[in-house]
Order: structure tokens, then sequence, then C-alpha cells
């Protein structure tokens, strides 16, 4: 992507490019990934765990067959979308890390669809659409906050979060709630679910609309007008504003649109997960996959193709750290395996948590803005 | 290994007998996302599974899962490998998951504590956790209206059928404890009930939040079942013992699933409610290792000692247990011993008495605890148990 054809977004693109070494991006992630598996390895030395077998343990888990395959990818689907959202209000110039909350009540609203009927295909569409819907509309409260009233979107979709989490608590108790199984909701029929593609695995045909969405989201960002004005909104907003681009509009787009994300996500695991297809009391396991997104952005530089690589390597890490726990005489306990899994993950953000630094610093100056009345004054 | 004879003696005449197969010498435990360290419910499943490993010259893996999207990846991995004589799931949590693995895997022999799966490769082991709630329920409504407290307290996690074993025969043990004091002192007992379903396992704040809200109102002390929540709910009761300047009496703290009453020096736990997932976890194997495992639902009652009321030998197994999970210092047990039998003599023998009484009613089958798995048996217990809170 980093041409130097006559179009009129190589520039811009030129900069969303440059890299923390100068090397190739690619190149760069390979050797923070190397550093990370270096840390990682040391780690395990010290506590007495043998790195060589626990990694071969890790990458037989994570790729080793058929089956560990479609278990990696399988983990890594809704992290492509809840990844989306955050990269897609990133490359705006915005902080989203609403993505948990987005995903919740996209998972409550595909629950609904347990309470009527209607053949296969069409069954499971409405869901997605149920789901994609509460998202979005989730999502546009930060959006219109921010809009309106200069609410820094780092705070009210933290709020957000929160306000989503005791929600779904409440309707998976008292609303969704199984009258037979007190701590899950009702189960999605047959006919919503997505349809497993490998027979003893987890992968379902959800993969097919993480990756989709994924496509769309790169056709529009870097193919179509409108994702050229948000990228263009997200590198300069004074800039873009001053060649006539509206940024409440960019900005209620990529709201918007990483609202679908994540609130598909949501769908993705009550619609595609076995065994349950329900939401579970307490949410477990749809927690943490909005954050975890983020971590999947980074390491995907927050490009769409590049989470899609992102993803199954999180599918990857997390389906062999399984295996880690057992394998071998002397196997890595899960709380091990995690901290390796953080080393590694860690070392992979940083270059793109470096380039990202001046948006972050951005938020920041938001924060502060929305929190002392005199900066707000000011502003005024 | 005396205490797991009378248990092996049960098992051995309950199941049909079958010819032992050929051992492969591996047995695997898979916990919920609780994971380790909580003292109670899955340290117990590690701790009954590794003693019977260690017993009967097993290799042991342990497999924790990191969220619930885990636990049916988690069996698939370790029954694809054939290496495994048994896997135990420790948790109702994981019960949806083995129903499928035990379809995709059916010459895999699974174990599971909490829930009921219905094939023929998986034994379901459930407790009978109202008949010792019961006591508990009892000891707490006889200690309140013997100090003159106005209610006693409960805490319990996410509502689940399980729990709702705890809360029936804790409702039915305040109940008969009412009627006891009342008989015995002649003066007439109404301790009420305070009871919170807190939606969680694992955050230990809410337990000390709700636990400061009964104490509040009057609480003569409350009954821990939601695992972890309970070093919340003892937090909540050391602070208050502490601004009151006292070192023992009420409030107290009521332990569950392990003996907890070790807990904080000993000093505030009164008695816990034991359910005892090791014993189940080691009944499992032990039934594998002989070649009597049979799929079906194994029920455990104070009968067969997998439920009871703490009293001082579990003291001191438990306070093992303590140490080696580092919770406890080795210097502090006879510190530890000495403060809990001096919160015991807070309450006259009469009343400890009638525990035991209440314990060989239920063991005689003199007395009938009530128990609920819906939400309408419940409310039905609710409606005759109101206890001031239906």
């Amino acid at each position: 992507m980093t041409g130097t054809g006559a179009r009129p977004g190589d520039r811009l693109l030129r900069g969303v490019h440059r890299t923390l070494t100068g090397l190739h991006p690619a190149v760069e992630s390979v050797l923070a990934a190397i550093l990370g598996l270096l840390v990682g390895a040391v780690l395990m030395y010290i506590w007495g765990y043998d790195p060589w077998r626990a990694y071969w343990a890790l990458l037989k888990g994570a790729f080793g067959g058929d089956y560990e395959i479609a278990s990696s990818i399988a983990r890594g689907v809704p992290l492509i979308l809840t990844g989306l959202t955050f990269s897609i209000c990133l490359r705006a110039g915005m902080f989203n890390i609403g993505a948990e909350g987005q995903m919740y009540v996209g998972a409550a609203a595909s629950i609904c669809v347990a309470y009527f009927s209607l053949p296969h295909p069409w069954h499971l569409v409405v869901g997605i659409l149920f789901a994609a819907a509460a998202g979005v509309l989730w999502s546009l409260g930060p959006a219109l906050l921010k809009l309106t009233r200069g609410v820094s979107e780092v705070i009210s979709t933290i709020m957000f979060n929160w306000i989503s989490r005791f929600l779904v608590f409440y309707l998976v108790a008292y609303v969704l709630v199984d009258p037979r199984q007190a701590q899950r909701t009702v189960r999605i029929p047959l006919s919503a679910r997505f349809p497993i593609l490998v027979p003893g695995t987890d992968l379902s045909a959800a993969v097919y609309l993480a990756v989709g969405f994924a496509l769309f989201v790169y056709v529009l960002l870097w193919h179509t007008a409108v994702g050229y004005e948000v990228r263009a909104a997200g590198l300069n907003p004074t800039a873009a504003r001053y060649g006539g681009i509206s940024i409440k509009r960019t900005m209620v787009l990529s709201f918007a649109l990483g609202g679908v994300a994540a609130g598909l996500a949501g769908a993705a695991t009550t619609m595609g997960l076995p065994p349950t297809y329900a939401i579970i009391s307490g949410l477990p396991e749809l927690m943490n996959l909005g954050f975890d997104g983020m971590a999947v952005a980074m390491v995907g530089r927050n490009h769409p193709i590049g989470i899609l690589f992102a993803a199954l390597f999180f599918g990857g890490l997390n389906a062999g750290g399984r295996v880690m726990q057992f394998y071998g005489a002397n196997p890595v306990p899960l709380e091990m395996v995690r901290v390796v899994m953080g080393a590694i993950v860690l070392a992979m953000a940083i270059p793109e948590l470096a380039r990202v630094l001046p948006a972050v610093a951005g938020a920041a100056r938001g924060l502060v803005r929305t929190l002392s009345p005199k900066a707000r004054k000011e502003a005024a | 290994m005396r205490k797991w004879l009378g248990l092996a003696l049960v098992v051995a005449l309950v199941a049909a007998p079958a010819v032992a197969q050929a051992l492969r010498g591996k047995v695997a435990v898979v916990l919920d996302v609780g994971g380790r360290g909580d003292l109670s419910f899955n340290d117990m499943g590690f701790k009954g599974t590794d003693q019977a490993a260690e017993d009967f010259g097993l290799e042991m893996v342990e497999v924790q899962s990191a969220t619930a999207a885990d636990y049916l990846p988690n069996l698939r991995n370790l029954a694809r490998t054939r290496e495994y004589d048994l896997i135990i799931c420790v948790g109702f949590l994981l019960g949806d998951a083995l129903a499928q693995a035990a379809e995709e895997f059916p010459n895999q022999k699974f174990a599971i504590i909490d829930s009921v799966v219905d094939a023929p490769n998986v034994m379901s082991i459930v407790f009978r956790e109202n008949e010792m709630s019961a006591l508990i329920g009892a000891l707490a409504a006889m200690a309140a209206a013997h100090h003159g407290y106005p209610k006693a307290g409960v805490v319990l996690g996410i509502e689940i059928p399980v729990l709702y074993h705890f809360e029936a025969g804790f409702r039915f043990g305040m109940d008969w404890g009412n009627k006891k004091y009342a008989a015995v002192t002649g003066r007439p007992a109404n301790v009420e009930l305070l009871y919170t379903y807190t939606g969680t396992f694992s955050n230990i704040a809410l337990g000390k939040a709700a636990t400061e809200a009964m104490l509040a109102q009057g609480a003569v002390g409350v009954y821990n079942v939601a695992g972890p929540l309970g070093i919340g709910d003892l937090e909540a009761i050391t602070e208050y013992h502490r601004n009151k300047g006292t070192k023992s009496g009420p409030p107290y703290y009521f332990g569950v699933d392990a003996n907890q009453d070790w807990m904080g020096k000993g000093m505030h736990g009164l008695a816990s409610g034991m359910k005892r997932v090791d014993v189940g976890c080691y009944m499992a194997v032990e039934s594998v290792v002989r070649g009597t495992f049979k799929g079906g639902v194994v029920s455990l009652g104070l009968k067969e000692k997998g439920v009871g009321i703490s009293r001082y030998q579990d003291l001191l197994e438990f306070i093992e247990f303590g140490v080696k999970a580092g919770a406890l210092k080795a210097e502090d047990i006879a510190e530890t011993i000495l403060n809990w039998q001096a919160n015991r003599a807070t309450l006259p023998d009469w009343i400890w008495a009638a525990i035991d009484e209440l314990e060989a009613g239920i063991l005689n089958g003199t007395i009938v605890v009530p128990t609920a798995d819906t939400v309408a048996e419940m409310q039905a217990v609710r409606a005759l148990y109101t206890l001031g809170a239906p």
C-alpha cells in the first residue's frame, strides 16, 4: 500500500505506514514476534519449564492439523470483528474503547430470535441484523455525546461498557432467562445458528461473516471517497475540515461501522459457538472479547487485512495455550501460559503502539478537556 | 486412608462389579473460569483428584479454562489424545460442554461435579447441599436468638439450581432452629433471614458489600454460598469486629464447600457447610481404577459423608490444606486452633447438642430437609419458610 502513484491519498498513506524501525511493517512484526517469543522463553526458563517443549506444544496445538487450525480460526473470529471496531475509529482519529459493551448488547439482541421461528437462512440473517442494529444503537450514545457536548469518547465508551454490562446482566437474569435453566438465557434455535464447517470443532460459518466484513471495511476505507474522508479526518481533522470534509459525518459513520462490527462479534459468539448457543449468567464466554480485539487491532496495525492475520495469530496463541497446559511431562499451567502470551502480544503491539502515540495524546487531551472545567471554558 | 474406606465400601456396594479394563495411567481435571486459588470449590476438586492419583499411582493433569469458550475445546483436546482413563469436570458450568464432548467421544470416561449429564460414559456427581445447609441454618438461627440478634444472612452467587439447594436447606434449618430455641429456653425466637444473589462467583468486592449491608441490619453472621466471595464476607466481618473491639463471638462467618473455619486465623469462622468435592473426585477416580465406573447420577449427602458441618478433625485436615495453599503460616496453627475453640465457646453446649440432634434426625430419615431445583420449587420452599424474606 506504499506505492507512489498519482492518487491523492498516497501521501496520507505513506504517513500511515511509517514504521518505528524504518523496516517494512511485515518484517517489523516478525522481529517483534521473535522478541516476544524470546521473552516468553526466558520467563518459562526462569520458572523451571522447558521453553522448547512448551513452544512445540503451542505450535502443535495451534496449527498441528486440521482440527487445530480450525480451532485457532474459530477462536479468532470474534476478535476480527472487535478489532475492526477499534481500528475503524482509530483511522477516523478516535479512541473507541466501546467494543466490549457494544458486543454485549449485540449478543443480547441476537438471543431475541429464540422467541419466534423462521426458516433456516432467514432466521440467522434476522439475528445478525438484530445484533448489528443493537451494536450501532449502543455506539451512537458516545458518538452523540462527543458531537453535541464534546465529551471525550474514551470516557463515554468506558462508561457505556459498564452500563451495557449490567444491562445485559439484568436481561440475562430476568428477561431472556431460560425458566428451566436459570444460569443462562434461552438458546438460539437450530434454524438461527451458524452451521459448523468442520465437525468436531468450534469453527462455524461465522468466519465468513467476519472475513467478509473485514474485506468490506478495507474496500470502504481505501477504495471509496467516503473512506478517504474518514481517514483524512483521522490524520488531520483541521486540514480535512479545510478541505470540505464534514468531521461530524465521518465521526458518526466510523462509530456506527464500529458498532456494527462489535454487534456482529456478539452474534458470532451466541449464534456460532458450540455448545451453549446462549448467554450464560456472568457472560463468561463474551467477557474481554472487546478488549482482546484492541490488542488484535494493534498487532494487525489497524489495517483490516492485518487484523485478519493478527486474529489468526491470537486464535492460534489461545488454542495452542490450551494444549501447553497438558502437553509433555512438565506442562505449563494456565497462569504461566497467559504471562507468555502477554509478553508476545505486548512485543508485537509495541511498533503500532508507538505509531499511534499521537492519537493517544489526542485522546488524552480530549480527556483533560472533558474533565477540567477551566479547559472547557477556554475551548468555548 | 481410613476415612476413604467407608466410602469405598459404599461405592463397591452401589456400583455393579465390572471387568477391570487396562489402565492408561492418567487422569485429567478440567476447571471452569473460577480457576485455582479459591480455597474452596476448585481447590477441593484438585485436592481430591491429586490425592487419588497419588494413592493409585496415576499421573494427574490439570487444565484451567481462560474463558467459557475454552470448555469444549479443553475437553476435546484431552479426549482426542485417548491417554486419559478419566476426565473430571469440576463445576456446573461445564455441563453443556460435557454433554457434547461425551457424545463425540463415547469411549472416553468422564465425571462431572454438580451437574447431571445424561450419557452412559458420564458419572454425574451431585451433592445434597440442602442437608448440611440445614445444619448451618439451625446453628445461625439459634446463635442469633441466643445473642439477641434479629437476623441471619446468606450471601449467594449466581442464581443456578445448585444454589437453590443451599437456600432451601438454610431456610428449613433456620425454621428448625427458631423452634428448637423456643422449645429449650421457653422464649420465642423469630430470627429472620437476609439473602442476596450477588450474580457472581468471582467478584470478591460484592461479597464484602453484601455482608456489610447484612451486618448493618443486625445479622448474627453470614453463610457464604459463593465460593471465593467468602474472602470478602470474612473481611467485612473482621472489620466489624475490629471497629467494635471484639475478638470472638457474633457476627460469625459460616464457610462453604471446604472447611473454611481456619481462614483469618480461625477468629470468626464458627462452622462451615462442607461439600466434599474432593470426596466426589476421589470416588470417581477410584471407581475407574477398580473397574466399577458406571454412568449415571451419584448423589452424596450426610450419609455418604459427601456433605457435613465442620468439626474439630476437619479443622486439622483443612488447616493443612490452607498451609499447603500458602494461605496460613505454619507457626499460626496453634493460635488458629485456640481462636476457633474460643469462638465456638461463645455458644452454649445445648446448641451444639441440638445440631447433633438435627444431623442424627436427617441421617435416620426422621427429618426430611426440603430442596429445590427450579424457580417454582424454590418459591414453594420460600412460601413455606418465609422468615421475613419471601
